[in-house]
């Protein structure tokens, strides 16, 4: 009886919303990887975009299933297990485009920051929920703050800066929710301040020609600044309307590399155009919406902080990733959420909102 | 929920029932300003892609199209050359290179290498080398760029590699044009050979707007391929295509199709040229050293052969040529890419008579029947009194004229003409005039055929002495120069075409190797009717005086003027030919030690005499004016269908 009466608070809305994303997400793949010699076969690309989403699927229903609030009670084993596997990745990972962000679980290869970035939002969840009133002392605030650098310098080193970077705007949304004081706000930024040179002399060298770049990528058209210049035109060439599905040939020729992953912004920016890029971010924005109504509705500070730790994974993991592909953010290798190639980012995003349901069908204590 | 601090407090206890709105109040405040962060990133988003899809979209759909669309170069065919009998002598023929592109090859490349290794011969280790680490360590080019694995390859290779291309990822094969010369050496000097355009030609012919140059063409180098580059090469064409990002071709939009570039056909008679080098190289396998010969068609100045030993095979420079190849040709001392026949600088020797009889006829030194005793040697005059230098003659052949002075060679002979009788009863030519005759038949001055590196030589005089040396002129210098020694000399060509005015009456052609340029429908576009020098300031009847002393050295007899003469090429005569010739055995270099000077042997003719068809010069490096005289009389057999005398 009870089960069935929490259904009444399923919102619908989000997974109407997620799964029109994920639809998107898998044309977009289908043109991305298009072959002209064999129009409307379904790839391997395409199946296994599709097959990551029906995981994905199960894992939001499974979330959904259990009460989030068991969430809290394994949180830190979550954590170290994460942490664990973050070190591992550094330690065994495989490398790709330069970078150790998977690691071969036999069946398949995972990108343990993803998983990170869920864990991390658990975690700090449960922090600041536990210590919702202490959050006004100094101390708390740091402690919440080591609790979301480690994973995220483990990120960082791999190297990883788009993550490790998400991982810090997670922290700073939650914290905002969780309420530390504006002075607190004040050090942290005086202490970042004084730390940047620091972290600029620890970043790597790719990490620096890519934010060279950012500033001009004429200054290297054909090495690092092809990327950048490829993505610029394909999406401003795009126009209103676009070029057509599967018929833009900065895609279609290739001119654009990866283009199934970090940039299929713009495989989606030339064929759809700006108006098929307003339709996208219509679709986020009331994605985002919906997990700002979760965190609204929420019963507890737990459930409150794991949807807005969501929230504010998915709005700057869009941000970064559409920003580099229009040339607002320098490159950094961050998915756009449901729309890139990719299995455990899809994984994950999904389970993840599975979960907000979770807290948004439990929002009322006692049903009548 | 516990209260710790001491700030809430207040607000609950006034009213408690409002604990959990009060509560909610800031997260609705903070949750608002979530939202104001959704519209904050929308806005910045959408305003950058307003910015680049719409007011910037016309740019960016010009620089996609740049992008995709290209613009190739389609290479227009070379013009071929022909013979004067329209034999073929260059054509084009496709060269087979086998390349890799890095970025198609499969994930592992072994496989690829070990089958294309077994097609080509190289060991499969030194394929993965050039495509890992060519050229020097590490690859620069990018995964794009084909890395060359073998040039030249044959028709059936390059075959093999296309039927098995599914097989063989990454490897592909490219057709370029290449020039084949059919008769390889026999013509390689007059033709030259094409190679990679230089910076220095580039610059050059980069203004030629309508045959477009590129900075990967293949242009003439040298030969006829060089003099007539803007002829033989054609306006390239051009195929407007789509391409994708590795360059492949994926559309056709347009295609201007190439003009083929003018075909030439020579004055060169290959059968002639083919037969002149077959009997200089048998002479050659015997005496050793180089060896030049032209003939000439004294009635038109065509040049019918023109052979220089050693020679080259211009074929190498169609396929990658390796340094050490290079290097060995262009250090050979015995200069085989030089084309001796125009380049070679030489005293004339005896053969420079020619030009000092007709002086002396022209200028009255002497009259045909003047007389003149040979004792084997003159005593040179000495201002300061005494017997003076002894000036040897080759012979002693007592009585000479003008007639048996050219059939003997007689130096003394023409040391008087030159300088004058020791006696002083008449006034010899001296140097001034002697010069100038010698530039009026064309000597000490390019000829102005139409092949590259031509040489002038050098006509000798007072003032160029005093310039060139710094000594005033001996009157021993004039004597030299009246028997073709000393400061005098000449190029082969210069001294057939001086041969061929004689022959012909006067007349000095530039001489012509090209007959006639037609387009690659074979419509004539030019055509070249002789060109004249000059009409030599001579009296037709000396020049016949002179041709009849020409015509005589190669006979054995008296004159109506009672003087005898054993012709010095009386040997080389053809019966029926009636041959004009002159021998010229030129000294050079240091005596050896029986004080003996070696000697380069000239000799030019001309049959038959009355109306001369063709002129023949033959010239050795080593030997005497005999040994070229009998090479001489070979050719004219050959040339008049004249059996061998073994053979009649």
């Amino acid at each position: 009886m009870r089960e069935a009466k929490i259904w009444r608070h399923f919102d619908g809305y989000l997974l109407v919303v997620t799964l029109a994303l994920l639809c998107y997400g898998v044309l977009m793949v289908y043109s991305a990887t298009f072959q002209p010699d064999a129009p409307g076969v379904v790839n391997s690309f395409v199946s296994r975009q599709m097959i990551f989403a029906a995981i994905g699927l199960a894992g939001f229903f499974i979330a959904v299933t259990i009460d989030y609030r068991i969430l809290a009670n394994l949180a830190n084993v979550v954590y170290a297990l994460v942490l664990a596997l973050l070190v591992a990745t550094l330690v065994l990972g495989r490398v790709t485009h330069g970078a150790q962000r998977w690691i071969d679980l036999g069946l398949f290869p995972l990108q343990p920051s993803e998983l990170a970035k869920l864990a991390l939002i658990i975690m700090l969840a449960r922090y600041f929920a536990d210590h919702e009133d202490d959050m006004r002392q100094f101390r708390y605030v740091l402690l919440s703050l080591c609790l979301a650098g480690i994973p995220a310098v483990l990120t960082f080193l791999q190297p990883d800066l788009g993550s490790a970077g998400i991982m810090g705007f997670v922290w700073i949304g939650m914290a905002v929710m969780a309420g530390v004081r504006l002075l607190h706000w004040l050090i942290l930024g005086l202490l970042a301040g004084a730390m940047s040179p620091v972290f600029w002399m620890s970043m790597h060298d790719y990490m620096k020609t890519r934010l060279e770049i950012f500033r001009d990528p004429y200054s290297d058209p054909l090495g690092a600044g092809y990327n950048v210049i490829q993505a610029l035109t394909a999406v401003g060439s795009g126009g209103w309307i676009g070029r057509g599905f599967t018929s833009g040939t900065q895609s279609q020729l290739h001119f654009l590399r990866v283009q199934y992953a970090d940039f299929i912004f713009s495989v989606l920016g030339e064929e759809l155009g700006f108006v098929g890029a307003i339709v996208l971010l219509l679709l986020f924005a009331f994605l985002l919406l919906r997990c700002l109504r979760v965190a609204g509705l929420s019963s507890d500070a737990f459930g409150r902080l794991l949807a807005i730790g969501v929230f504010t994974w998915l709005i700057f993991q869009v941000f970064i990733n559409i920003g580099m592909n229009i040339g607002l953010v320098p490159v950094t290798g961050v998915p756009l959420p449901f729309i890139s190639y990719g299995g455990s980012s899809l994984v994950i995003l999904i389970t993840s909102l599975g979960i907000l349901e979770s807290v948004v069908m439990r929002h009322k204590k006692i049903e009548f | 929920m516990s209260r710790k601090t001491g700030v809430e407090p207040i607000t609950s206890l006034e009213d408690p029932a409002d604990i959990d709105e009060g509560e909610r109040d800031p997260f609705r405040g903070r949750l608002l300003a979530f939202r104001v962060v959704i519209v904050i990133i929308l806005a910045i988003l959408v305003r950058q892609l307003w910015w680049l899809q719409i007011v910037k979209g016309a740019e960016y759909v010009e620089l996609a199209d740049n992008n995709r669309f290209r613009l190739m170069s389609i290479e227009a065919p070379r013009g071929v050359i022909y013979d004067r009998n329209k034999i073929l002598l260059v054509r084009n023929t496709p060269s087979y290179t086998i390349s890799i592109i890095p970025a198609d090859l499969p994930k592992d490349p072994q496989a690829v290498f070990d089958r294309l290794g077994s097609v080509l011969d190289i060991p499969p280790a030194r394929i993965r080398e050039l495509v890992e680490l060519a050229p020097n360590g590490k690859r620069e080019t990018d995964d794009f760029t084909p890395v060359l694995i073998k040039a030249g390859v044959s028709w059936d290779t390059a075959f093999t590699v296309e039927e098995r291309h599914l097989e063989l990822a990454g490897v592909h094969v490219q057709i370029q044009p290449v020039r084949e010369y059919l008769d390889g050496p026999l013509t390689s000097q007059i033709l030259g050979y094409v190679g990679h355009i230089t910076k220095e030609q580039y610059d050059e012919y980069k203004n030629d707007e309508e045959k477009k140059y590129s900075i990967n063409d293949r242009v003439g180098q040298t030969g006829l391929e060089l003099t007539l580059e803007s002829e033989l090469r054609g306006v390239p064409g051009e195929r407007h295509m789509e391409v994708d990002s590795t360059g492949r071709e994926v559309d056709t939009l347009f295609v201007r199709n190439p003009v083929p570039g003018h075909n030439v056909r020579l004055t060169i008679d290959i059968a002639l040229q083919r037969e002149i080098a077959r009997i200089l190289q048998d002479k050659l396998a015997e005496i050793g050293g180089a060896a030049t010969a032209i003939a000439m068609d004294p009635r038109n100045g065509q040049v019918l052969a023109m052979v220089s030993i050693p020679s080259y095979d211009n074929n190498i420079f169609s396929r990658e040529i390796t340094t050490d190849e290079l290097n060995a040709l262009f250090n050979d001392p015995m200069r085989p890419m030089v084309n001796h026949a125009i380049s070679d600088v030489n005293a004339p020797g005896s053969t420079f008579k020619i030009v000092v009889a007709s002086a002396a006829l022209q200028e009255g030194v002497v009259t045909k029947t003047t007389k003149v005793y040979c004792p084997g040697y003159i005593y040179i005059p000495n201002p300061f009194g005494g017997l003076g230098t002894r000036m040897a003659c080759w012979a002693w052949h007592g009585w000479e004229d003008l007639i048996s002075g050219l059939a003997n060679s007689c130096d003394v002979y023409f040391y008087n003409l030159g300088g004058g009788p020791p006696s002083g009863e008449w006034q010899g030519l001296g140097p001034s005039r002697m010069a100038q005759y010698a530039k009026l038949f064309g000597f000490g001055a390019k000829t102005g055929i139409d092949l590259p590196g031509e040489a002038a030589g050098t006509i000798p005089d007072e003032d160029w002495k005093r310039l060139t040396l710094g000594e005033p002129w001996y009157s021993g210098d004039t004597y030299n120069m009246a028997i073709g020694q000393g400061f005098v000399t000449v190029t082969p060509i210069q001294m057939i075409n001086a041969t061929v005015a004689l022959a012909n009456g006067g007349t000095l052609f530039k001489p012509q190797i090209v007959a006639e340029i037609t387009d690659s429908e074979g419509k004539v576009v030019k055509s070249f009717a002789p060109e004249v020098i000059r009409h030599l300031p001579v009296n037709p009847d000396y020049l016949a005086s002179v041709r009849e002393g020409l015509r005589a050295g190669m006979l054995i007899g008296k004159t109506d003027n009672g003087t005898s003469y054993v012709g010095t090429s009386y040997d080389s005569e053809v019966p029926g030919l009636r041959i004009a010739g002159k021998t010229g055995t030129a000294q050079y270099g240091i005596p050896d030690e029986k004080g003996e000077m070696p000697t380069h042997g000239w000799f030019t003719a001309f049959a038959p005499v009355e109306s001369p068809e063709i002129a023949v010069l033959v010239y050795i490096h080593k030997g005497g004016g005999k040994v070229a005289a009998n090479l001489a009389s070979e050719i004219f057999r050959y040339y008049f269908r004249v059996p061998e005398e073994g053979a009649r």
